[in-house]
C-alpha cells in the first residue's frame, strides 16, 4: 500500500448469516484525489461495497482501510451521498445543509455563511429558505450535495445519486460535481448502473459482477474532457468496452 | 367549504324527517321527543347557564385525561419503539390495558380515587393511552433507512437520532394517534361520569334518565356530539399546522 491510497479493500468479503455471499474477496485500491466509478447490474453488490467503505457495514472477512486505518465505524473523513436526497422535510434547505454541524454544536453565523456559500456553489442559494417539498428533484440533489460538502470531507461515496433525475438535469449535475470535486481534489467513489455516466465522470471505471470486481478500465482522456466529450468517438469506444465487460460473465449469455 | 354542503343538506333533511315523523306518528315525548322540543330544552339550558357548568366539567375532564393519556402514551411508545427487549417484555401488558373493558374498571377506580373528577380523568387517560403508544412506537420505527444511515454517517448518537430524526419523521403517524385519542377522550369522560360523576354531561344524562326527561337526554347527546366534532376539528387544524412542511401524503 502506498501513502497515496485512500480506500483500500483488502480481501473484503461480505456474506449474510444465511450464507448468501454478496461480496467475495474484493482487492481494490483507490488513490487519493481519484474519481473512480463502479458499475454493475442491480444486485451485484455495488451498494454493499460502498457501505463497507463508509463503515456503515463491516466486512465478514478481510478489511477495508481508509487512509491506512482499518474502518470499524463511519468516519468523518468520508461523506456519503445516497440514492435519494434524504433531506429532512421538516427543515428548510439551509438547515438541512447545516445538519452536519447542528447535530454536534450550536450553529454560528460563520457556519450559515459557509452553508450559503455552498448553496451558491451548487446553484440554489435563492432556495435556502424553502422546504424540500417545494424543490424539484434536481434541486433536492443539489441540496444533498451541499450538505455533504459542508464539512468538505476528503472523500465522497456516492450511491447512484442522480439515478432518479431526467437526462438533462443529470448531465448538469455531473458537470457541477466534477467542478466541485476538482476544487479540493476530493477522492470520489461513485456507484452507478449507467455506463455513460461512469465513463463521463471517472478516471477509472471498475466493473462489478456477482460480488467481484471483474475489470478496471482507465479512462485516459480526462484532460481533453469537455462539453462534447459525450459525443466523441473515444467516449463510445469506452462505453462499448465496459458494456462488453459487464456482459462477459452473465450466466444467461454464456 | 363547498364540499361540506351535501353533508349539511343531508343533516337538515334528517332533522326535518325526525320532526315530521314524530308529529305525524304522534310518538310519545318519553320515547322520542320532537326536535323542536329538544332544541328548546338545549336553548333553555344554555341561556340559563345550567348546561355551561356541565360543559366546562366535561371539557376539563376530557382535556386533562387526553393530555395525561397522550403524554404517558407518547413516552411509553418512544421507549417501546427504541428498546426491543422492553417491547417484547411489556407489549402484552400494554395490550391488556386496552382490551380490558374500561367500564368494568370504573368501580375499582372509584374505590381508589373516589367519586368525581379524578376517576373520570384516569379512565379517560387510560382510553387515550393506547392509540399514542401504538402510533408512536410504529411512527419512530418507520424512518427511511437512508436517513438512518445519514445520521450514522454524521456521527449522531442514539438520543440525537431519536430527537432529531425518528420523532419528527414519525410525527404524521403520531398525530394520527392524537386525532383518534381526542375523540376517544370525550367518550371516556362521558362514560366515566356515568359511573362515578355527579357533575358533567355524562352525569347529567344519568340524572335526566332518572327524571324521565328524554328531551334533556337528547339535548345532551347533541351537545356531546357537537363538542366531539369541535375537539376533533381543533386537533385536525393543529395537526395541519404542525405538519405543514411534511411532504408525504396529504392529511385528510
Amino acid at each position: 500500500m502506498t501513502d497515496t491510497t485512500f480506500f483500500d479493500f483488502d480481501g473484503a468479503s461480505y456474506a449474510y448469516e444465511s450464507g448468501a455471499t454478496i461480496l467475495s474477496t474484493v482487492d481494490w485500491r483507490i488513490p487519493e484525489g481519484a474519481f473512480h466509478c463502479l458499475v454493475g447490474r442491480s444486485g451485484c453488490g455495488k451498494t454493499t461495497l460502498l457501505k463497507l467503505a463508509a463503515g456503515l457495514m463491516l466486512p465478514t472477512q478481510g478489511q477495508v482501510r481508509v487512509k491506512g486505518e482499518v474502518i470499524k465505524r463511519p468516519s468523518q473523513k468520508v461523506g456519503f451521498v445516497f440514492q435519494t436526497p434524504a433531506l429532512l422535510e421538516w427543515l428548510p434547505v439551509i438547515d438541512n445543509v447545516l445538519l452536519p454541524i447542528s447535530l454536534h454544536r450550536l450553529v454560528q453565523a460563520e457556519d450559515k455563511d459557509n452553508a450559503l456559500e455552498l448553496l451558491e456553489l451548487v446553484g440554489i442559494a435563492d432556495l435556502a429558505k424553502r422546504y424540500p417539498r417545494q424543490l424539484s428533484g434536481g434541486q433536492q440533489s443539489r441540496a444533498a450535495l451541499a450538505r455533504v460538502l459542508l464539512p468538505w470531507p476528503p472523500a465522497l461515496l456516492m450511491d447512484e445519486p442522480f439515478a432518479a433525475l431526467d437526462a438533462i438535469t443529470r448531465e448538469e449535475l455531473q458537470d457541477d460535481l466534477l467542478r466541485l470535486v476538482s476544487l479540493r481534489k476530493t477522492t470520489v467513489l461513485f456507484v452507478t448502473h449507467d455506463i455513460t455516466e461512469a465513463v463521463y465522470l471517472g478516471d477509472q471505471v471498475a466493473v462489478m459482477e456477482q460480488g467481484q470486481i471483474s475489470r478496471i478500465v482507465t479512462i485516459d482522456l480526462k484532460a481533453s474532457r469537455g462539453k462534447n466529450f459525450r459525443h466523441e468517438n473515444s467516449f463510445s469506444i469506452y462505453c462499448q468496452s465496459i458494456r462488453e465487460a459487464m456482459g462477459q460473465k452473465m450466466p444467461e449469455e454464456m | 367549504m363547498r364540499q361540506y354542503i351535501p353533508s349539511l343538506v343531508l343533516l337538515l333533511c334528517l332533522l326535518f324527517f325526525w320532526e315530521i315523523m314524530v308529529r305525524l306518528m304522534d310518538v310519545s315525548a318519553l320515547i322520542v321527543p320532537a326536535l323542536s322540543a329538544v332544541l328548546l330544552v338545549l336553548w333553555d339550558g344554555l341561556i340559563t347557564g345550567f348546561l355551561w357548568h356541565h360543559i366546562w366539567i366535561t371539557s376539563v375532564e376530557t382535556l386533562l385525561g387526553f393530555v395525561l393519556g397522550c403524554s404517558i402514551g407518547f413516552i411509553c411508545g418512544v421507549m417501546l419503539g427504541e428498546m426491543e427487549k422492553l417491547r417484547r417484555l411489556l407489549w402484552p401488558y400494554v395490550l391488556a390495558t386496552q382490551v380490558v373493558p374500561k367500564l368494568a374498571l370504573g368501580p375499582i377506580f372509584i374505590i381508589w380515587f373516589g367519586f368525581g373528577m379524578t376517576s373520570t380523568v384516569v379512565i379517560t387517560a387510560l382510553i387515550c393511552f393506547f392509540p399514542l403508544v401504538e402510533n408512536t412506537m410504529t411512527g419512530i420505527q418507520i424512518v427511511a433507512p437512508e436517513k438512518r444511515d445519514l445520521f450514522r454517517m454524521l456521527g449522531a448518537g442514539r438520543w440525537k437520532t431519536l430527537v432529531r430524526l425518528k420523532i419528527p419523521a414519525g410525527l404524521p403517524t403520531i398525530m394520527a394517534g392524537v386525532r383518534v385519542s381526542i375523540v376517544l377522550a370525550l367518550v371516556g369522560a362521558v362514560v366515566g361520569e356515568f359511573i362515578g360523576g355527579s357533575e358533567g354531561l355524562g352525569a347529567s344524562i344519568i340524572a335526566a334518565q332518572g327524571m324521565m326527561d328524554s328531551s334533556l337526554m337528547f339535548a345532551l347527546f347533541i351537545l356531546i356530539t357537537l363538542m366531539g366534532v369541535l375537539f376533533y376539528q381543533i386537533t385536525l387544524l393543529f395537526e395541519r399546522w404542525l405538519l405543514r412542511n411534511w411532504s408525504k401524503g396529504k392529511i385528510l
